[in-house]
């Protein structure tokens, strides 16, 4: 009885929030409880981006409570990783967050380089950076049309995977694969760019800009939209702290933190002095600061940042080598390292430690989505069933990094 | 602050449990089977004063550490009598990071929970008791993370064995 009354009080307390900001224009009905029910939400529902399951608790139309259930799509890559070679770990990096699977090849690359203690050719440095803001894109995109899709806006979901199709092609043709790149190598990148690719990519920063306000005013400003996400999953600002939330989540709760310009790695201090990006941080500009509209429109305004970021590599690229000269097989003095990158949904930690040999002691993987996720287990409750969708949504998981 | 400015700081307020701190070294010329040590400094601490240790750190004005970014643990070898709990804290304010490791004994691996003080290490307890059979004591929702809950053993201690079947299905 308990739970079921603060879950009430806490809606309750929402609706007079989202009455404050909409002007008294919402009226909402509290006769929705009912009985107490358990719902059982996936394994495989679409909305869950994967397959997670997430055990509901429901009194009518109010959630009571939330309990997430991982681990369907675990495939032991951390056991693995104790068991192969450091090099031969790399295609494992990118099978936990398939959609930016060049993050995951950076971050773990960098460890690795942490305690070899290498430099990386400046050639190289580049494209890493270019694939890595190209790759963000690309998650972002599926962020966005996913999101409209699990809210019922189905026309973005097109249009981004449109671009995002030119993304994939952009990488096929400098690596071979299209989702799984291992493309990121220690010591540097698997090759150089082909003829005329960086000339593409400028192609693409141009085309995507001049779409990106198209989608930003079919999704993002669409009143439907706003309705249905500003003031629904607020994430107030000791929350997302005390959660160890990361990313565009955290920024979205009004934190101006990004590892790119406050913990520099690779070449983004470099272009943060030059003055080349910017951070956005959410403002509660529909609703509440922290809400769903928030988290999305952080994810939307950063990817043009990004662009800008592709741009400057592309200008200040050089001619060069772009691997280090390492043996074959590896092997990595005594040591220990964390290295935490910007990944499209956060930090995405690497833990390695190494016993000298050519096998890891250790690879631990932090995934951003894994920490994200479990905030739900306390935003849920106290929302509406309907919301839940739109909550689950705008976390932007991917169950292989929570499973790993 | 750099790692030398947050151990001194550390040592400044007489943070609970503070053992000491590992840097990288290079290798001694003299020794030749010595190949010194690589990778990033940590601080040592007590396993069972980490929670007023964290405290310290999240409370404290110059470090700030608002974030616990990772909580794991590594089991070295197989004849390695401790395992280790590490942690990494991160500061949002003053834009710095702390690696902090623990040596736990084996025979007995028991710390107290770290829940109170980071909501975020309640999901990261959960898959290190069931990954290396550490009792986490007090926490709120010891249940497994990503294991089945009737699966038997800690898959990333060094001498687990390998399951011959489960459920009828065969894993060999």
């Amino acid at each position: 009885m308990d739970e079921r009354s603060t879950a009430t009080e806490q809606l309750e307390a929402r609706v007079r929030e989202a009455q404050v900001a909409g002007g008294g224009e919402q009226e909402f009905m509290l006769d929705v409880r009912t009985q107490d029910m358990e719902v059982n939400f996936g394994p495989q529902h679409p909305a869950t981006h994967g397959v997670m399951r997430v055990l509901m608790r429901t009194d009518g139309e109010l959630c009571t409570g939330a309990q997430p259930h991982l681990g369907y799509l675990h495939r032991c890559a951390e056991k693995i990783g104790e068991n192969v070679e450091w090099l031969q770990y790399l295609p494992y990096t990118d099978r936990y967050d398939y959609l930016a699977a060049m993050n995951n090849n950076l971050g773990y690359s960098m460890a690795v380089e942490a305690v070899l203690g290498i430099e990386i050719p400046r050639r190289a440095e580049m494209l890493r950076v270019i694939c890595a803001e190209l790759n963000r894109i690309g998650s972002h995109l599926i962020a966005f049309g996913t999101y409209g899709l699990d809210i019922g806006a189905f026309t973005p979901f097109f249009y981004a995977f449109r671009e995002r199709e030119w993304m994939q092609a952009l990488f096929e043709k400098i690596c071979g694969a299209r989702l799984t790149y291992s493309y990121i190598r220690i010591g540097g990148v698997f090759n150089d760019a082909p003829p005329g690719w960086l000339e593409e990519v400028a192609l693409f920063c141009d085309t995507f800009e001049q779409k990106w306000p198209e989608y930003y005013d079919l999704l993002i400003e669409n009143q439907i939209f706003i309705k249905r996400t500003a003031n629904v999953g607020i994430i107030p600002h000791d929350m997302a702290l005390d959660f160890g939330l990361t990313g565009p989540m955290l920024r979205a709760s009004g934190i101006d933190f990004d590892l790119r310009r406050d913990l520099p790695y690779s070449l983004y201090g470099e272009i943060w002095k030059d003055g080349a990006f910017r951070i956005p941080v959410g403002k509660g500009e529909k609703g509440h600061l922290g809400d769903c509209w928030d988290r999305t429109w952080v994810r939307m305004v950063e990817m043009m940042e990004s662009i800008k970021i592709v741009r400057w590599c592309l200008a200040h690229i050089e001619e060069g080598p772009v691997l280090g000269d390492l043996p074959k097989t590896l092997r990595v003095p005594p040591g220990e390292a964390y290295v935490g990158i910007e990944n499209p949904r956060g930090e995405l930690g690497h833990y390695v430690v190494s016993g000298g040999d050519k096998v890891a002691l250790r690879v631990r993987v932090r995934g951003p989505s894994f920490t994200n996720l479990a905030v739900l287990e306390d935003l849920l409750p106290g929302s509406l069933v309907g919301d839940a969708i739109a909550i689950i949504g705008s976390t932007d998981i991917v169950v292989g990094e929570t499973d790993r | 602050m750099d790692f030398q400015g947050i151990n001194d700081r550390l040592l400044v307020l007489h943070a609970p449990g503070l053992l000491g701190a590992d840097e990288p070294r290079p290798p001694d010329p003299a020794d030749k089977k010595d190949k010194g040590r690589s990778g990033d400094p940590y601080v040592l601490v007590d396993p069972q004063q980490l929670v007023p240790f964290l405290e310290v750190c999240r409370d404290d004005e110059r470090l700030r550490f608002e974030l616990l970014v990772d909580l794991t643990a590594t089991d070295p070898a197989v004849d390695d009598e401790q395992l280790w709990i590490n942690v990494a804290l991160l500061s949002v304010t003053h834009r710095h990071r702390l690696s902090i490791k623990c040596q736990l004994p084996k025979a007995d691996p028991v710390l107290p929970s770290t829940t109170p003080v980071y909501r975020a290490s309640q999901w990261h307890e959960r898959e290190c008791a069931e990954m290396f059979g550490i009792t986490f004591a007090g926490h709120p929702d010891p249940r497994h993370m990503l294991l089945p809950d009737d699966w038997v053993g800690h898959p990333l201690r060094k001498d687990y064995e390998f399951p011959k079947e489960y459920h009828g299905i065969s894993c060999e």
